[in-house]
């Protein structure tokens, strides 16, 4: 697998690892857009990341940051910094990450599918959605210029069982955020506190153009139920994603709106899309074939 | 996106093909999708929803329209898209399409033309009437290697009439065969066999027949 030459892809920040993976002393090998790398862990929180060569041997050592549950790093020179996620500080918060799914598709169908309201009833059949209310109401789309996320507001939808701490159905408030290309995150309301958001993130490695690990950290509001429970749940709701992700063709996402047609549910995917392309990204996208 | 050549394809028995259900299947590398409603003829479709690529295969039949499973949208037989759940009151553009393939059940086969002007004649094994379904096999060589195996198969008495592009005849005494020959990729071809005759009329020739291709499978297979 070659390493991308995408500038756009090399200069963000990605998901590489949670702190949790090895213990102290330990090192694992891994892929970042086409190249290993390998991950130590030095200390409780403390992290080195190199490069591998093409013999395995160590090269350049890279930026590392720990937080949110995940190892961050960068093959290149990043435009942004790690997103402020201020949740992940709140004392009464549970904080988990749910270990990583690999998934066979394009970062960005993962990212796409985590914007996406419109299939809770299909996909996470009475959990996320009823087989009866299956209406995407209006919401807005923002790009936010001065952090340069997409962001979807005023979102809501019908759920039977929102969360772990659900006891009945609701109508669910959502704001989405996109934080950039390989990260993505949620504010979803408490099950009988509209004043607290649960916060779900969504952070992925990509390993090729269509083969990547998921990262999904939580911060939420809920007292009752035990951490594995709640990650059972988070657990549950991934792998029901899967089987879509990995098989929708092609598996890299088209930018070109008339390959794959959107409706008026689609609008933070078309922001997304818009987005993208805006940036000229290569990896990860379909380019049509000329005839 | 392989080449879709103007060919009529068996892809499955009709039998095989259950009322309300969405079946994969690939020729020649093109991934379709062949569905039937709760009555009426297949359908055979390109394996791909136009929303969000999702493949129809994985559909479920409500009503008879396919309904994609990663959000729902209806498609009816003609492939356009007449229902989009997230929005229940919008009527769908007409420009929301499905890529349908022309098909036809003929002789208890499923056939299908990928090529997007078809003028090719359906292989002729004479009238509709009388064929009985033996079975179908897939077999893990290319198409050439295949048809060198149907060639060269001891027939138990029978004797290969012909070997065309998209069948092959077989006749054996009081029954004829008719093998649809459908090129799935470069590594796998199958066969869809059907039989008639008074030798097809009881159970235990067909279920010999449908032994005798299991032992075809195996010897295209054992050479290299």
């Amino acid at each position: 697998m070659a390493v991308t030459t995408d500038r756009a892809a090399l200069n963000e920040w990605v998901a590489c690892g949670w702190p949790e993976k090895v213990a102290p002393g330990g090192k694992y090998r891994t892929v970042l857009l086409g190249q290993e790398i390998e991950v130590r862990r030095t200390g409780v929180n403390l992290f080195e990341v190199f490069e591998c060569d093409e013999h395995g041997k160590q090269g350049r050592q890279l930026p590392v940051q720990a937080k949110y549950c995940c190892v961050f790093t960068t093959l290149g020179e990043p435009t942004r910094p790690l997103p402020e996620i201020p949740e992940f500080d709140e004392p009464d918060r549970r904080i988990t990450g749910c270990g990583s799914v690999g998934v066979h598709t394009s970062p960005f169908r993962i990212i796409e599918n985590f914007l996406d309201m419109a299939h809770f009833s299909f996909v996470h059949t009475d959990i996320l959605g009823a087989p009866e209310r299956t209406e995407v109401l209006a919401y807005k789309t923002e790009h936010r210029k001065d952090a340069d996320e997409i962001w979807a507001i005023d979102c809501q939808f019908y759920q039977p069982a929102a969360s772990k701490a659900s006891r009945g159905g609701q109508m669910t408030h959502y704001a989405y955020r996109v934080m950039s290309p390989f990260s993505v995150m949620l504010y979803k309301n408490v099950f009988d506190d509209p004043t607290r958001n649960d916060a779900i993130c969504l952070f992925v490695q990509p390993i090729g153009e269509t083969e990547c690990l998921a990262y999904m950290p939580l911060a939420i509001v809920d007292r009752e139920s035990a951490l594995t429970s709640i990650i059972d749940f988070q657990q549950t709701i991934f792998a029901q994603d899967r089987v879509i992700l990995e098989n929708q063709r092609p598996a890299l996402l088209p930018l070109d709106p008339t390959i794959e047609l959107p409706t008026r549910a689609d609008a933070s995917s078309i922001a997304f899309r818009r987005w993208l392309k805006a940036k000229n990204f290569q990896f990860g996208v379909y380019e049509k074939k000329a005839a | 996106m392989a080449e879709r050549l103007d060919r009529w394809i068996g892809v499955a028995l009709d039998g095989q093909i259950k009322p309300g259900s969405s079946n994969p299947a690939v020729i020649g590398g093109n991934a379709i999708a062949v569905w039937r409603a709760e009555k009426g003829p297949a359908n055979v479709w390109e394996d791909r929803c136009p929303h969000r690529g999702m493949r129809l295969s994985f559909g479920f039949v409500r009503e008879g329209m396919l309904r994609c499973i990663y959000h729902g949208w209806g498609y009816e037989p003609g492939g356009h898209c007449a229902s989009i759940p997230a929005h229940p009151d919008l009527a769908p553009p007409k420009t929301i399409c499905a890529n349908v393939y022309r098909s036809k059940e003929r002789y208890g086969i499923i056939w299908t033309n990928l090529s997007e002007s078809p003028n090719a004649p359906l292989p002729d094994a004479g009238p509709d009437q009388g064929w009985q379904s033996i079975r179908s096999v897939y077999v893990a060589r290319q198409v050439v290697a295949v048809k060198g195996g149907l060639a060269t198969f001891d027939w138990s008495g029978g004797r290969v009439e012909e070997i065309g592009e998209e069948a092959a005849f077989v006749s054996a005494g009081e029954l004829s065969l008719l093998i649809a020959i459908q090129p799935v990729d470069e590594r796998k071809t199958g066969l869809h066999v059907v039989a008639k005759g008074d030798g097809a009329k009881d159970v235990k020739a067909r279920l010999a027949w449908a032994a005798r291709l299991e032992r075809l499978r195996g010897s295209i297979e054992a050479q290299s």
